[in-house]
């Protein structure tokens, strides 16, 4: 069943096209001096309803026979013949209804066929039917096509997903190792600060471990991660690093993706405080705003660096990736430097756990 | 025999000196002059103090703890020390150049003293060979003048010029003078980005806006900023290749 005609809609509007064909056809029959207006009308309208049945028929050849690499001539060859039997189909088709009509209708006159409208009858059959071949066979490619990228884009959110998984399960070599020494320095120097730090340590990696499954948590849990490994990083840099965290209460219920935060301030330490000779103060911001959740981390940079982007800036561009495949265009990312400041926004809509 | 050592301690994390500091402790002969905390500071610390031993972190802000020796052309009397960085330490191995993980403990540390306190004073050849590793790429050249270590981003580079035992690097408006064959450095930077046009030109492919025959069987490199740089016949054939 060809697809137009599965549908009530399909029907009507092939036979409005029909019609209108076979409307077209009656006049030019009319205008050539076949017969009379009302004759050429009986032949042209049921004619053209019929034989576009044929037309349409183009669509089975075509997909029974895709063209496939060494299959190709014979697709081109069936084609090319189908197209020559609806030409003569549509000559027998025409010539039996004119005889048919006139039997009929005992009043009415016939329509002259001379064979000068013969041929024009086949080529035109003939032209109809190649014209639906190749609409066919655009729509095919067109189909196909749109496949094609909704499986890449699947891909893609797959290979995300699994990246995402490894970020989340992954621990950081330097992070890990570079801990353990400071506590180990510690251990020697300051036991009870030595304490602090492996639960520190230890409630970080539960939690990064914790969230690795959720799509999405409350944003005073992914805060809770992030003050633990800002304490752990303070314990390494001491007073160079300042944290400022102003957290609106009412922000903190907002549902949001796992490890959207952690990995900027990761970034801000990285390539920001770390590089200067002073450290500075990361700052760290969240607000509530017309049902929207506004979140801003703010780092001092090194004003003579040569690239304003941290380490080229594939972290940030997969976050915003991230949020494009959960909130499609709700969610907003953007980053600048400016006045010796990096700043990263992220904009989600506010969205509180739904009760289970 | 055991005359007082003077020791430098390069590390960003304070804690990570304090470690090495309380370590020290069970050393009364070594003696802690200086403490640095990015790879900068380490230059000019080793510069003014010239101590027996270093402990270099090789992961510091500013210059790498490798960087720093390049820097100063220091070659004994080092420890390196690292949290974790597979790649660098490969080469580490393949030329027996010892270092300390972190977390290390303190019979660790006392076996690297030892070994360094033997070698001190004499040259490593094994350091020299670990900096003269080609295998990995250059993405910045340290310029020595004077007091100062200028970082130049490779890419900032037009072309290099080789005078005599030096050769001179050409990165916007300004020229660096620096004490290494075109050879060295050739090999060091990515063949797809950096072709030897001449015996005593490398250029930077970024910048080639246009090429001219000159004569009958020379060639002459246009650069984008208006540098014009003879190519020999074998210069002419390298950028063929890449091109």
């Amino acid at each position: 069943m060809h697809p137009m005609l599965a549908s009530l809609r399909g029907l009507i509007s092939y036979s409005a096209l029909a019609s209108l064909v076979g409307a077209l056809l009656a006049c030019l029959l009319w205008l050539t001096g076949a017969g009379s207006l009302p004759a050429a009308t009986l032949f042209a309208l049921p004619f053209s309803l019929c034989f576009g049945l044929v037309v349409l028929s183009a669509y089975h050849v075509c997909r029974s026979l895709p063209f496939a690499g060494h299959a190709a001539f014979n697709a081109v060859a069936v084609r090319g013949g189908a197209c020559l039997v609806a030409a003569v189909l549509g000559l027998l088709l025409g010539l039996g209804w004119n005889e048919a009509s006139q039997a009929m209708m005992h009043s009415g006159p016939a329509l002259e066929l001379a064979p000068s409208w013969r041929v024009a009858l086949a080529l035109a059959s003939g032209t109809a039917y190649l014209l639906s071949i190749l609409a066919h066979e655009m729509h095919a490619a067109a189909l196909a096509a749109r496949e094609a990228t909704d499986r890449a884009q699947q891909a893609r959110l797959l290979a995300r997903d699994t990246e995402l998984q490894l970020l989340r399960t992954q621990i950081d070599p330097h992070f890990l190792f570079n801990s353990l020494n400071a506590i180990s320095a510690l251990t020697r120097l300051d036991l009870p600060a030595a304490q602090a730090m492996i639960v520190d340590l230890a409630e970080f990696f539960r939690h990064t471990s914790l969230v690795a499954t959720q799509a999405a948590i409350p944003l005073a849990d992914e805060l809770a991660l992030c003050t633990h490994y800002l304490r752990i990083e303070q314990h390494r840099f001491g007073p160079k690093l300042q944290v400022d965290m102003q957290i609106a209460d009412a922000a903190r219920p907002a549902m949001v993706p796992p490890l959207c935060l952690q990995p900027l301030l990761e970034n801000a330490l990285k390539h920001g405080i770390r590089q200067l000779d002073d450290g500075g103060t990361l700052q760290l911001e969240a607000l509530l705003r017309d049902g929207w959740l506004h979140l801003a981390v703010r780092n001092p940079v090194d004003a003579t660096a040569t690239s304003a982007l941290p380490g080229n800036g594939q972290g940030l561009r997969n976050l915003r990736e991230r949020l494009a495949s959960l909130y499609g265009n709700r969610a907003r990312l953007a980053w600048q430097q400016h006045d010796g400041h990096f700043t990263v926004e992220l904009a989600l809509p506010f969205e509180e756990a739904t009760r289970s | 025999m055991s005359t007082t050592l003077t020791a430098l301690i390069a590390d960003d994390e304070p804690l990570a000196r304090a470690l090495l500091r309380d370590y020290l402790r069970s050393h009364p002969d070594i003696a802690i002059v200086g403490e640095a905390d990015n790879g900068l500071q380490a230059v000019k610390e080793i510069g003014r103090l010239n101590p027996d031993l270093v402990f270099l972190d090789i992961q510091m802000p500013k210059l790498s703890g490798l960087e720093v020796l390049e820097a100063t052309q220091r070659r004994s009397g080092v420890i390196f020390t690292t949290a974790f960085d597979a790649h660098a330490l490969k080469a580490f191995d393949l030329h027996a150049v010892d270092y300390l993980l972190k977390p290390f403990s303190p019979t660790r540390f006392d076996e690297a003293l030892r070994k360094a306190r033997a070698l001190c004073g004499e040259a490593q050849p094994s350091v020299d060979a670990l900096l003269a590793d080609n295998s990995q790429r250059l993405s910045r050249v340290l310029i020595r003048e004077r007091e100062q270590v200028h970082v130049l981003p490779v890419d900032t580079i037009d072309y290099v010029e080789a005078q005599d035992d030096y050769i001179r690097i050409h990165a916007g408006q300004r020229a660096h003078l620096k004490t290494q064959r075109l050879s060295d450095l050739e090999a060091r930077l990515d063949p797809a980005s950096f072709v030897r046009v001449h015996r005593s030109y490398l250029i930077n492919l970024a910048c080639l806006v246009g090429l001219e025959r000159n004569g009958s069987d020379g060639y002459v490199a246009c650069l984008r900023n208006g540098q014009r740089i003879p190519v020999s016949r074998s210069g002419y054939e390298r950028l063929r290749q890449v091109m």
